[in-house]
Parts: structure tokens; C-alpha cells; sequence
């Protein structure tokens, strides 16, 4: 194992390799293919049958499983739609009709004319032309203001809202819009965001369609790097993530990190603001106890009494009387989770919560707990 | 031999290998613990131990102990866009042992709710440019051969509301949107061997069948690489939070991009515009440009024994501790953590313990004689891709405050001289 590593050490396609203390594993910097790992990573190439770490069977075949898919499935389910309106269909909208659709399907979460609200996002904060003049804000020194991150001012394309509302909205019943519908909405996210067609601002009578849908130009479109966009796109990003530089994060040599005197003389304590976030669901706690519900058997008793004990108190009901071991035994062969199930939507002559539905599932479990405990 | 010769044989055997291995366990060994009042747990039989216990038959699909009831995913408004059904409920890693989440506490995020699929109508589509577009059923997906690795999935969002300060006092919060699992599931390069992929293929949508229609742009160099459809987690089905019967893993890749409840693979020339990959999951820069297509999580690492929920109350003055964490890098293989005692000024080598494997969570180590006064723990890693952590000021230097995502700086705990722990970071 050690001389196979020391061999690829001076392989030119192994970019960094570790043998001490047992760390295993071959990585490249470069695809069998010859092109660089495109996240500015490394990739672990097929040695001596093995991948990394791990054992690779050597056996391949064609396999084939499933089958052709037909004309009609791949047009049911292939319904995004990309920049180029690729996917778009046809249909149109007016921002009139999409205001009302919106006031009937969105407002609640979404609020008065997108405004967001209760944690639920934003579509909109006015002009969106002034809010991609703050994409630069960072909020770094105390009371400045943020970048305004909305659809307006921020998403690239047009058809991401279009094809989001589709087919992810509206959150409680998705996929339900028609087209038309969409096309509506589309206009009417123009609209709130003050966006503009052929330098005219989108007003109440525009209609959004087909036709004119690829003239919307969004202000944000050339925010976003690297360019993914052509025949060079996978390469772009291959490129950028090859320099450490553009996405902040260090390369080094592992003999040269600083190990002494590290930080700046500015070096400080940044504390908690407060005590910071700390509605934590459910509190934080590392106790190891009973839960509370679980001290509680006496519910179990009086309830197991008052609902049950007439047919579990005796054998002559058909029901496995408590007390007795056998027929507990027999009753748990299900699995407590199945008899927990049973009890409380009834089985043979069990009638669902022994006819008790005042009982919450949570007391049948514990009733069911009692009489089990009196049982084995 | 007699007992006592035993013992004592035993005993100097003992001492002359820990004085050999090491000064500090020859101090432990050195120092004797004061024998106290006799204890009722020793003295007394059991509770449990005089009366039968549960059959075998009870739990037939097996639970943690009701004494365990506190290790719970957990959440918080904050980060939710409205309701639970766009949220997150974090891990507990303070209570993670090793380097396998358990499944009821991976942790949870979805878009629109957790899907409840039925397998029966579970159907995944590959088509667009492949010479062979088809359906498969969940059985026949399953009767291609399996590979099983040991990936973390995190998103990257972890750590993402601390770019202006600690916020979290809080393990679980401050790192735990991560979780890490064997999974078994077929290389996709192994079903596209069959199907045929088109020269001009650059770019792979992967689309979820849940409310949401999570969908999102991958390049078909990851496709080819690594990336799998996986329906085992840790020995089982996935669990419906993973993205029950199947989802995509891309191994070391954002959690968003590793797809759930999966539908859908479809192959073209030029990338799709998701989303969450426009609105969301990108990276906004002081410049006013924003990165996308950011994928994999950076090199990172944190403390875990000791941590705001794991504390070192009751710990005395020269006992022996061990400061344990976990490392994590989707750019490749943990080489090696440092740890520092003033914040990052200086460090020390930890040592790497347990299985170091690719793209995975992999434990550290640093045996310490506590000296009862205040310090500040920061842990740094490095991966085999030549990366290290960067300090909160070379990242944000970069980075600026704004980008959310991929937030990978060191991170420090404040150490009180009573035990107690505290988030806090180190910044010029
Ligand atoms: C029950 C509340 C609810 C309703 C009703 C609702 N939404 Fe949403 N919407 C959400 C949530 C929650 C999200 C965030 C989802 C996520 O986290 O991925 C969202 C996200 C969005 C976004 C993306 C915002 C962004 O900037 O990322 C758009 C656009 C949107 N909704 C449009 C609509 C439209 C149009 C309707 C009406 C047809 C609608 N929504 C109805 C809850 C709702
Ligand atoms: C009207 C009579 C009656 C009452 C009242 C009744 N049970 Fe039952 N119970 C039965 C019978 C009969 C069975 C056996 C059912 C069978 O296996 O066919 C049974 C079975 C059960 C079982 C075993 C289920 C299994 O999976 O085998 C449990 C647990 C149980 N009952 C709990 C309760 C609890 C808790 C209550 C009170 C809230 C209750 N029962 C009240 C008649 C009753």
C-alpha cells in the first residue's frame, strides 16, 4: 500500500496525497476526461480498484432497466421553462386580471402588493430599479441598510417566475394555475415592480404573453457571475471556482499555515448581541430523564378504569384481561406500535378507543402503557 | 498467581506503559480520586434489574430510550419564510456521536412540507439529450447495482446568519444543518452508460415531485463524476425527510442541489435559471455581483466536546479532558485540524480519529489538561484539495456580510473560567 502511494506521488495528475496516519485516498485535481474537477475540488480517481476508500466492483455491464417513455408523459412532466422560452406556452394575461387572482390566491402570505410579511417573502419592495442600486449595501457598520433582495431588483430572468408560480405556487395548492392565470400573475409581479417594456413602465392595462414575454428585461441579469450561459458555460464555472480569490476561500501548504502568532494586533472579541436567537423549538436541554408525560401513570389507572377495565377486567369479554401474562404476550407479538393503533381505532370486538372518543390518542397510549405494565 | 500478586503485577505493568506513552496519562493515573460515602446505585439492587423487562416482540421497529427524549431535531421562526413547511429543524451534533447522523436526526428541510410518496407511484424520468429517454419504477431503479458511501449533506446556509456576528449561543444552531449518512443508491453514470448522453449535454435539471417542485441545475461533470440516486440511508429506506423512496446526492455539494422525492433528470445544452438557484442559493458579494452555481461546502470544522450545550461544568482544575470535534469538506478529504487555546493567535495539531473518508464528516481529537482559566477554542481544518479555513476577516474580506451561503471561517468558544461556553468570534 505504501510503495503504491509513493509511486503516485510523482504521478503528474496527483495533485495532493496523504499517507500518514493512515488517511487514504488518490485525489486529482483533474476528470478522467482530462478537464479540471469544476468546483475547485478534487476528484478520486480508480486506482488498483479502488475509489478513495472505497472497493470498486470491476465487473460492468449494460443493464437497460425500465422502459421508453411516451410522447405524452414526457409533455406532462417536462413543463419548466427556460431564459430562451424554451418551454413557454402559449397564453397571455393582464396585470388587471393578475391582481385579482392575486388578491383572491396570494395576498394573505404574500401581503398588499407584495409586500411580504409574518416571514413569508417579499415580491416586491417598489422600484426595482432603485432596489438593484442596493445590491452593494453591506450591512457592516451599525444602521446600515442591506441589499434588497426581490424578485425586482435581483432574479435574472422572467422565466423563473413563471415557471415558479406554475408549478410551486400558490403554496397551499400548487400546480393548479392555468397558463392564463400565470401570465396574469407574471404581469402583475412586473407591475408592483415598477419593471419596464421598451423603456415603458408595465401599468394596469399591460398584458404579458407569449409574444412579448422575452422583450422583459430584467435589471439584475448580468449580477451573477460566473457565466453559465453558451458552450463555455460549464467551463466558466470550472475557471472561476479554479481561483480561490473569487469566492473567499485559502488555499495553502500545509507545512507553511501559521501555527504562531496568527492574528492582527486588532484581533477582538465579538460577543452575542443579547442573548441573541433563542426560541429554540422545543428548548435546549441535555437532560437525561423521563419525559414528564412518562411520570404520569395514575391518568393511566383512573382512565384505564373508567373506560376500559369493564371488558379488560375479566376474560368473559373476549379481551385480554389484564393481569393476564399469556394473552398480554400474544396481544404484544403486533409490536407495540400496532397495538397502540389497535387501541385506538379498534380491532374485533375492541371498539375504536373503547368507545371512549373524549380520550386523546396520547392517553390511549398511556392507558395502554398501565394495563401492559400489570400485565408481563 | 494470587489475587494480590495480580493486581499488582497488572498495576506496575500499567504504570510503566502510561508513563511511556504519554506525561499527562501518567498525572491522571497519579492523582488518586477520593473514595466517597458509599452509593445507593452500587448498594442497592436495580430497579430494572428485579423485575422482567419488554418482550422482544415489543418494539418491533426499535426507539431510543424515553431517557434520550431530549435529543430532538429543533427549530426556530426565524428560519422559516412563513410556515414549517419552508423551514428547517436543525441537528442535535452536540449529541452525534461518531460520525453517523441517525435517521430521525438528519436534518430536515423542505420547500413545500415533507412529501408523503407512495413507492407504488413512484416514477423517475431521464430524458432530453439522451439517445434513450425513459421511466423507471422504484424497482427497477433498484435493480441496477448499488454503491454505498459515507457522505455529509449540509446546507449551505450553515453558519449563514453569523456573517455579522454570533447570533446562535447554541452548537445545534450555529452548525447543525448538516447531517451525515451511509447511502446506497446507483451511480448515475452507470444508467447513462445505457441511455446514451449527447456531446452536447453540458448542464442536468433534477426536479422533486413535492409541493414545491424543488428543482435545480447541475453540470453533467458532477453527473459523470460522483453524483448518485440513492434510496438507502444508514442501512434503511430513506427516510420521508430525506426525500423518501429517492433523492439525488452530489456528494460534498449544497443540500438544496441533492434534489429530494426525485422525478425527474432532464439534459441540455444551457442550465435552467431555478429558483433556487436565482432568488436563493446565491451568494451576494460587496462588489453588487452575486455568485451561482456556488456548489460544493468548503472546508470546515467545529468543537464539539466542549460547546455551549455540552459545557465543562464540574470539571477541576489538572483533570484530563478530551476537546473533541468534527471536520467536514465536499472539496475532498480531511488531512488535518489545528486547534487553538487564544482564538486563532496560536495553534496546535489535533489528531484525525476513526475512518477519514471522502466528502464525509471525520472526528478530531486533542487530549487537554483543563487549567481552570478562561479560554477561547477555535478549531481550523484542511482537505487534500489544498484548502484551509479562512479567519473571519480573509473571508469577509472576499465575502463581504451579505452573501449567506457558504460561510466556512473559523469558529470560536469562549471558555469561562467556571466551564461555561459561549459562541463568540474573533474579528479586527
Ligand atoms: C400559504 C402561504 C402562501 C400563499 C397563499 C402563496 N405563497 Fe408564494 N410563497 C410562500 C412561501 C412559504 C414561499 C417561500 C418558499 C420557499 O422557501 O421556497 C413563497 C415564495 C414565493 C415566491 C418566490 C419569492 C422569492 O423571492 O423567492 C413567489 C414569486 C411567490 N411565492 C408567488 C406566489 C403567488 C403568485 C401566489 C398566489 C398564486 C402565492 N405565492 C401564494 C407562501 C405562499
Ligand atoms: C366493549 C369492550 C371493550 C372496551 C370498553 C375496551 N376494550 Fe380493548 N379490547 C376489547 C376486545 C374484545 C379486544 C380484543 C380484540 C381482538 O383482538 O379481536 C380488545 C383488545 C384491546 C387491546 C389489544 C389490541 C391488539 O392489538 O390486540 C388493547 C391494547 C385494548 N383493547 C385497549 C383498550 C383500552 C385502552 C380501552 C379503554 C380506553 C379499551 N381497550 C376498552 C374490548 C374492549
Amino acid at each position: 500500500m505504501f510503495k503504491l502511494d509513493r509511486k503516485l506521488i510523482i504521478s503528474a495528475t496527483v495533485s495532493a496525497l496523504f499517507t500518514a496516519s493512515g488517511i487514504a485516498g488518490t485525489a486529482s485535481d483533474t476528470y478522467s476526461n482530462g478537464k479540471k474537477v469544476i468546483d475547485g475540488g478534487v476528484t478520486y480517481p480508480v486506482v488498483d480498484s479502488k475509489r478513495g476508500n472505497y472497493v470498486i466492483s470491476p465487473q460492468k455491464e449494460s443493464y437497460m432497466h425500465g422502459r421508453l417513455a411516451t410522447k405524452n408523459e414526457l409533455k406532462a412532466w417536462n413543463t419548466d421553462v427556460m431564459p430562451d422560452g424554451t418551454g413557454l406556452p402559449k397564453g397571455s394575461g393582464s396585470v388587471e386580471e393578475g391582481e385579482e387572482i392575486y388578491e383572491e390566491k396570494c395576498v394573505m402570505c404574500h401581503g398588499d402588493f407584495g409586500s411580504g410579511g409574518g416571514g413569508y417573502p417579499s415580491l416586491s419592495k417598489g422600484n426595482a430599479q432603485e432596489a438593484h442600486a442596493t445590491l452593494k449595501n453591506q450591512r457592516n457598520v451599525p444602521n446600515a441598510d442591506g441589499p434588497v433582495r426581490v424578485f425586482g431588483s435581483y432574479w435574472p430572468h422572467l422565466s423563473t417566475m413563471w415557471w415558479y408560480i406554475h408549478d410551486g405556487m400558490p403554496h397551499p395548492k400548487t400546480k393548479s394555475l392555468s397558463s392564463d392565470e400565470t401570465y396574469a400573475l407574471t404581469a402583475y409581479m412586473l407591475n408592483i415592480n415598477e419593471l419596464t417594456i421598451d423603456g415603458e413602465e408595465i401599468d394596469d392595462e399591460f398584458v404579458l404573453s407569449h409574444d412579448n414575454f422575452l422583450k422583459i428585461k430584467m435589471p439584475n441579469v448580468d449580477g451573477f457571475e460566473p457565466k453559465i450561459d453558451g458552450p463555455n458555460g460549464t467551463d466558466n464555472v470550472r475557471k472561476y471556482f479554479a481561483n480561490n480569490k473569487n469566492f473567499g476561500a485559502q488555499k495553502v501548504n500545509p507545512a507553511d499555515r501559521c501555527m504562531k502568532n496568527c492574528q492582527k494586533k486588532s484581533a477582538k472579541i465579538v460577543r452575542i448581541k443579547g442573548v441573541g436567537i433563542s426560541d429554540f423549538l422545543p428548548p435546549i436541554s441535555v437532560k437525561r430523564d423521563l419525559p414528564e408525560s412518562a411520570n404520569a401513570p395514575v391518568v393511566g389507572q383512573a382512565a384505564y378504569e373508567a373506560s376500559c377495565a369493564v371488558c379488560h377486567g375479566t376474560s368473559s369479554m373476549g379481551a385480554p384481561e389484564v393481569g393476564d401474562k399469556d394473552a398480554w404476550e400474544a396481544v404484544m407479538i403486533k409490536g407495540i406500535t400496532t397495538v397502540y393503533s389497535n387501541a385506538m381505532n379498534g380491532v374485533g370486538g375492541m371498539p375504536p378507543k373503547g368507545g371512549n372518543m373524549d380520550l386523546e390518542d396520547a392517553e390511549i397510549k398511556e392507558i395502554v402503557d398501565y394495563m401492559y405494565s400489570l400485565s408481563r | 498467581m494470587s489475587e494480590t500478586l495480580r493486581s499488582q503485577v497488572t498495576r506496575r505493568d500499567f504504570f510503566k506503559k502510561a508513563v511511556s506513552v504519554s506525561a499527562i496519562a501518567a498525572t491522571a493515573i497519579l492523582l488518586p480520586k477520593k473514595a466517597s460515602a458509599d452509593e445507593p446505585e452500587i448498594m442497592h439492587h436495580a430497579k430494572w434489574g428485579q423485575k422482567l423487562g419488554y418482550p422482544v416482540t415489543y418494539n418491533r421497529y426499535g426507539l431510543p430510550s424515553p431517557y434520550e427524549h431530549n435529543n430532538l431535531r429543533r427549530n426556530t421562526k426565524l428560519l422559516a419564510s412563513g410556515n414549517f413547511q419552508a423551514s428547517i429543524a436543525v441537528t442535535p451534533i452536540h449529541e452525534s456521536e461518531g460520525i453517523i447522523t441517525p435517521n430521525g436526526l438528519f436534518f430536515s428541510r423542505s420547500h413545500g412540507g415533507v412529501a408523503e410518496v407512495d413507492p407504488s407511484e413512484f416514477r423517475l424520468m431521464i430524458h432530453g439529450l439522451v439517445e434513450k429517454e425513459i421511466v423507471l419504477t422504484l424497482d427497477q431503479l433498484k435493480r441496477y447495482p448499488s454503491v454505498t458511501r459515507t457522505h455529509f449533506i449540509e446546507c449551505p446556509a450553515n453558519g449563514g446568519q453569523e456573517w455579522r456576528g454570533p447570533q446562535f449561543n447554541s452548537l445545534q444552531f450555529a452548525k447543525g444543518f448538516m447531517s451525515c449518512a451511509e447511502w446506497t443508491g446507483v451511480y448515475i453514470k452507470t444508467i447513462l452508460e445505457d441511455l446514451g448522453l449527447k456531446k452536447e449535454a453540458l448542464w442536468m435539471l433534477a426536479e422533486g415531485s413535492d409541493n414545491s417542485e424543488m428543482g435545480r441545475t447541475v453540470p453533467v461533470d458532477k453527473v459523470l463524476d460522483d453524483a448518485m440516486i440513492v434510496w438507502g440511508q444508514n442501512g434503511e429506506a430513506l427516510r420521508p425527510e430525506q426525500g423518501y423512496p429517492v433523492r439525488l446526492l452530489l456528494p460534498g455539494w449544497e443540500g438544496n442541489l441533492c434534489v429530494k422525492w426525485l422525478k425527474r433528470l432532464e439534459f441540455a445544452k444551457e442550465p435552467w435559471y431555478c429558483k433556487e438557484e436565482t432568488s436563493k442559493y446565491t451568494a451576494l458579494k460587496p462588489t453588487g455581483k452575486a455568485i451561482q452555481h456556488f456548489y460544493a461546502n468548503e472546508v470546515n470544522s467545529t468543537v464539539t466536546h466542549p460547546s455551549p450545550e455540552k459545557p465543562w461544568l464540574g470539571l477541576k482544575k489538572g483533570e484530563i479532558v478530551e476537546i473533541q470535534g468534527l471536520a467536514w469538506s465536499g472539496m475532498g478529504t480531511i488531512t488535518g485540524v489545528d486547534l487553538s487555546f487564544d482564538g486563532g493567535k496560536n495553534y496546535v495539531k489535533a489528531n484525525l480519529k476513526g475512518l477519514v473518508l471522502q466528502k464525509s464528516w471525520t472526528r478530531w481529537s486533542y487530549i487537554y489538561k483543563y487549567e481552570g482559566k478562561p479560554l477561547l477554542l477555535t478549531s481550523r481544518a484542511m482537505d487534500d484539495a489544498g484548502y484551509i479555513q479562512p479567519t473571519i476577516d480573509q473571508e469577509t474580506s472576499i465575502m463581504g456580510v451579505e452573501s449567506v451561503y457558504h460561510r466556512n471561517a473559523v469558529e470560536t468558544w469562549e471558555v469561562t473560567a467556571e466551564g461555561m461556553v459561549n459562541h463568540v468570534q474573533i474579528r479586527s
